[in-house]
C-alpha cells in the first residue's frame, strides 16, 4: 500500500469554494482558542461581534467603508499578480498617492471650481502612485531586481516622506503641534451618501474594478498581460515587449494604490495625517490571493477582509485588543487558505505496489 | 578621530541583528526555502525576549527563549511550504503578518517597560587594539556570540556533511531525493535552524539596542536582511560585510542627528532603505553582466515526489 498526492488537471469551482470555505471555517475554529488564550469567552466573543456587524446600521456601514480602500489596493495587487509580479508596495504607492493629491488640494483649493479640483486631485493621486510603483518596475524590467524586496522597501521610505511633510512644511500651523495638515475645504471632500460615512470612493472603486476587468479579460493589452503570466516565454515570441509592459503594470497597479490613499484622505478624513492606512496596502495582498487576483473576485475578497478589520475594531472597543490583532489574522488567514489550497491542487491516491 | 569611532562601534552593533538575520537567511535559502518572513520572525523574537527578561532578568534565558519561539514560528512556514506545498513567498508574508500582529497584540501591554540593556565586556588583550579593539572586541556577548554564529555557520554549510547535505536539496532537490536524502528533512531543519537565528537577531533590539517596548520595535530590518541575503550571495563570511555596510547606514542616521547637521531626520530615516534598493540594483547588475548564478538553483521552487512510483 502506497499514499501519494497526485497534481490534478483541473479543479471544479464547487471543490475549490468547498476548499476555500472550510479553511475560512478553520479559522473560525483557530480564533475560538485564541480568545481562551488571552482571557475571553470565545462565545460571547462571537455573538457581540456578529450583532455588532451584522445586526446594526453602523456596522453595515463601517464595512462599507472598509471594504473601500480594500478594492483598490486588492485590484492593484491582483494587476500586477495576473503577470506573476508581486507588488507588496501598495501601502507605500497610497502614501505616495495622498501625498500628491494634497499637494494640488494645498496648492488649489479655492481657485479651482469644485469638479474640476477632485478630478485634479485623483489625476495627481495616479500619478504619485503610479510613479512610485513603476520604481520597482522599471528595476525589474531593466535589471531583474526582485520586486517584492524593492516594492516593499519603499514603503517605509514613502512613510518617511509624509512623517518629513507632516512634521514640516505641510503641518497646520492651528493644529497645536499636531502632525496634520489643514482641514481640506468641501470643494476637495468626496460627496457621502445620505448622513452616512460611506463616500463616493466606492463607486470609483467599482467602475475602476470593471474598466480593469473588462482590460484583462476582453482586450489585447489585456490578453498580453496574462500570457505574459503564464508563459512568459510564448508572450516574447509573439511580439510583447515584457519590458515595457512590466513598467506598464507596475505604474497601473500604483496609480490604482494611490487611488485607495485619495478616496480615503478626501472620502474620510479631509486631510493629510499619520495612520490613515491601517495596513490597507498590506491587506491588498490578502485580498487579491483570496480572489485568485480576478478583478471581481476581489469584490467578494475585500468585503471579507473588511469584516477582519470591522471585526477586531469591535473587539478592541469591547475588550481593549489592540487594532494590530488584524495583522495577527490575516496571517492565520493567509496561512490557512495557502495551506488548503493543496487539496485544489493535489488528490490523495492510494494504490496497492505490485512488487 | 573619536567621532568616527564612535560610529564604527554603532555600526557593529546596529549591523548585529541584521546579521543574526541574514545569516539565518542564509541556511534557509541554501536549503532552497524563500523565508519572507524574517520581519515578522525578528518581532517574534524580540517580544519573547523582553518578556523573558522582564520577568526572568535572566539575558540567557531570554535569548534561549527567543531562538526557541522563532523555530516553533517558523515551522508553521516549514508545514505549509513544505508539507503543504504552498507558495513559499505567500508563506512568508503571512508569516510576517502573523509576527507582526503577534508581537503588536502582546506587546500593547509593554509599552513604557524598561530592560536592563546588554553590558559592554572588553576581552581582555584584544580590546587594546587601535581601532579595531574598541570596534570590535569591546562588544556586548550577543556580538561575540554573532561572530561565532558567522563562523560556525560557515563550518555548518561548507564544511560538515550535514551541510553538503543543505546546499545540495536546494540546487539540485531531485537528484538528493534518488539518492536517498530526504528534501524534506532537510529543508525542515533549515528553515527552523535558521528561524532561531533570525529570532536571536529580533532579541536583540529589546536587549540592547532599545532597551524598552516599541511597537513595530525593528522597524523593517527583517526586510533589508532579506536583501543582505542576496549581497552575500548565501554566503555566511560576506553577510558579516554586508551586516556592517547596513549598520553603518544605520548608524550614521542616529549620529548625523545628534550633530545637528540639517538634514531633515526623514530623510536619515530613508537612507537605509534607498541604500538597500540600490545595492540590491547595483548587485544584481553586475551578476547579470558576468553571468554569475550563485543563486540556490532550487530557490523558492515546490518539491515534490508525487510521480515517482
Amino acid at each position: 500500500m502506497r499514499i501519494f498526492l497526485e497534481k490534478r488537471v483541473n479543479t471544479s469551482s464547487w471543490g475549490r469554494v468547498l476548499v476555500l470555505g472550510s479553511a475560512l471555517l478553520l479559522v473560525l475554529i483557530i480564533s475560538w482558542f485564541f480568545f481562551l488564550v488571552v482571557g475571553i469567552d470565545p462565545q460571547s466573543a462571537y455573538k457581540i461581534v456578529g450583532e455588532e456587524i451584522f445586526l446594526t446600521k453602523y456596522g453595515w456601514q463601517d464595512l462599507l467603508v472598509k471594504m473601500t480602500p480594500l478594492l483598490f489596493t486588492g485590484l492593484a495587487v491582483a494587476l500586477a499578480a495576473q503577470m506573476r509580479q508581486w507588488n507588496i508596495g501598495a501601502e507605500g504607492q497610497f502614501h505616495m498617492g495622498t501625498f500628491a493629491m494634497t499637494w494640488v488640494v494645498l496648492h488649489f483649493d479655492g481657485q479651482l471650481p469644485g469638479g474640476v479640483l477632485i478630478v485634479f486631485m485623483i489625476i495627481m493621486a495616479m500619478i504619485g502612485g503610479g510613479l512610485w510603483g513603476s520604481i520597482p518596475g522599471y528595476l525589474k524590467a531593466n535589471f531583474g531586481v526582485n520586486e517584492i524586496i524593492t516594492s516593499l522597501l519603499l514603503n517605509y521610505v514613502a512613510a518617511a516622506w509624509i512623517d518629513h511633510l507632516l512634521f514640516g512644511a505641510w503641518r497646520d500651523p492651528d493644529s497645536n503641534n499636531f502632525p496634520i495638515t489643514k482641514e481640506f475645504s468641501e470643494a476637495a471632500q468626496l460627496p457621502a451618501f445620505g448622513n452616512t460615512s460611506i463616500h463616493a470612493g466606492l463607486i470609483i472603486a467599482f467602475i475602476l474594478i470593471a474598466v480593469v476587468a473588462w482590460i484583462l479579460m476582453k482586450t489585447k493589452l489585456g490578453f498580453q498581460i496574462r500570457l505574459t503570466g503564464d508563459n512568459p516565454d510564448a508572450a516574447r515570441y509573439s511580439g510583447v515587449s515584457i519590458k515595457t509592459l512590466t513598467i506598464l503594470v507596475f505604474a497601473a497597479s500604483g496609480a490604482i494604490a494611490g487611488l485607495a490613499g485619495f478616496s480615503e484622505v478626501s472620502g474620510i478624513h479631509y486631510r493629510l495625517q499619520q495612520n490613515i492606512s491601517i495596513g490597507y496596502g498590506y491587506t491588498g495582498i490578502i485580498v487579491a490571493w483570496l480572489a485568485r487576483n480576478h478583478p471581481l473576485g476581489v469584490v467578494l475578497s475585500a468585503f471579507f477582509m473588511s469584516i477582519v478589520f470591522v471585526s477586531a475594531e469591535v473587539l478592541q472597543i469591547e475588550y481593549g485588543l489592540p487594532i494590530s490583532m488584524v495583522y495577527l489574522y490575516q496571517g492565520i488567514i493567509l496561512f490557512t487558505v495557502l495551506g488548503s489550497e493543496i487539496f485544489t491542487e493535489y488528490k490523495l491516491r492510494i494504490t496497492r505496489l505490485l512488487v | 578621530m573619536d567621532f568616527f569611532i564612535q560610529i564604527l562601534i554603532a555600526a557593529v552593533a546596529m549591523g548585529t541583528p541584521l546579521l543574526f538575520a541574514t545569516l539565518g537567511g542564509v541556511i534557509s535559502e541554501r536549503a532552497g526555502v524563500i523565508n519572507l518572513g524574517m520581519e515578522g520572525l525578528m518581532l517574534v523574537g524580540a517580544l519573547v525576549a523582553f518578556v523573558v527578561m522582564l520577568n526572568s532578568g535572566n539575558y540567557f534565558y531570554a535569548i534561549a527563549a527567543a531562538a526557541i519561539a522563532s523555530g516553533i514560528v517558523s515551522m508553521i512556514h516549514a508545514f505549509v511550504c513544505l508539507m503543504l506545498r504552498a507558495s513559499q513567498i505567500a508563506s512568508g508574508l503571512a508569516l510576517t503578518f502573523f509576527g507582526t500582529g503577534l508581537s503588536g497584540l502582546f506587546g500593547d501591554k509593554l509599552m513604557g517597560e524598561t530592560v536592563e540593556p546588554l553590558a559592554r565586556i572588553p576581552i581582555p588583550g584584544l580590546h587594546s587594539i587601535p581601532i579595531l579593539g574598541s570596534v570590535l572586541f569591546n562588544q556586548d556577548a550577543l556580538v561575540y556570540f554573532s561572530y561565532l554564529c558567522v563562523a560556525l555557520t560557515w563550518w555548518l554549510l561548507f564544511r560538515s556533511r550535514l551541510g553538503l547535505n543543505i546546499r545540495s536539496v536546494g540546487e539540485a532537490p531531485e537528484v538528493c531525493d534518488s539518492l536517498g536524502i530526504s528534501v524534506l528533512s532537510y529543508r525542515f531543519f533549515a528553515v527552523v535552524g535558521g528561524g532561531m537565528l533570525i529570532g536571536v537577531g529580533g532579541a536583540y533590539f529589546p536587549l540592547a539596542l532599545t532597551p524598552f517596548w516599541v511597537d513595530g520595535i525593528t522597524a523593517g530590518r527583517g526586510w533589508i536582511a532579506v536583501a543582505l541575503v542576496i549581497f552575500a550571495f548565501w554566503d555566511p563570511l560576506k553577510a558579516l560585510g554586508g551586516a556592517y555596510l547596513f549598520g553603518l547606514a544605520l548608524a550614521l542616521e542616529l549620529r548625523l542627528q545628534v550633530l545637528g547637521i540639517d538634514i531633515s531626520p526623514y530623510f536619515l530615516k530613508m537612507l537605509p532603505y534607498v541604500l538597500t534598493i540600490l545595492v540590491l540594483t547595483l548587485v544584481t547588475i553586475r551578476n547579470n553582466r558576468r553571468g554569475i548564478q550563485v543563486m540556490p538553483a532550487a530557490l523558492g521552487k515546490v518539491f515534490f515526489r508525487g510521480e515517482k512510483h
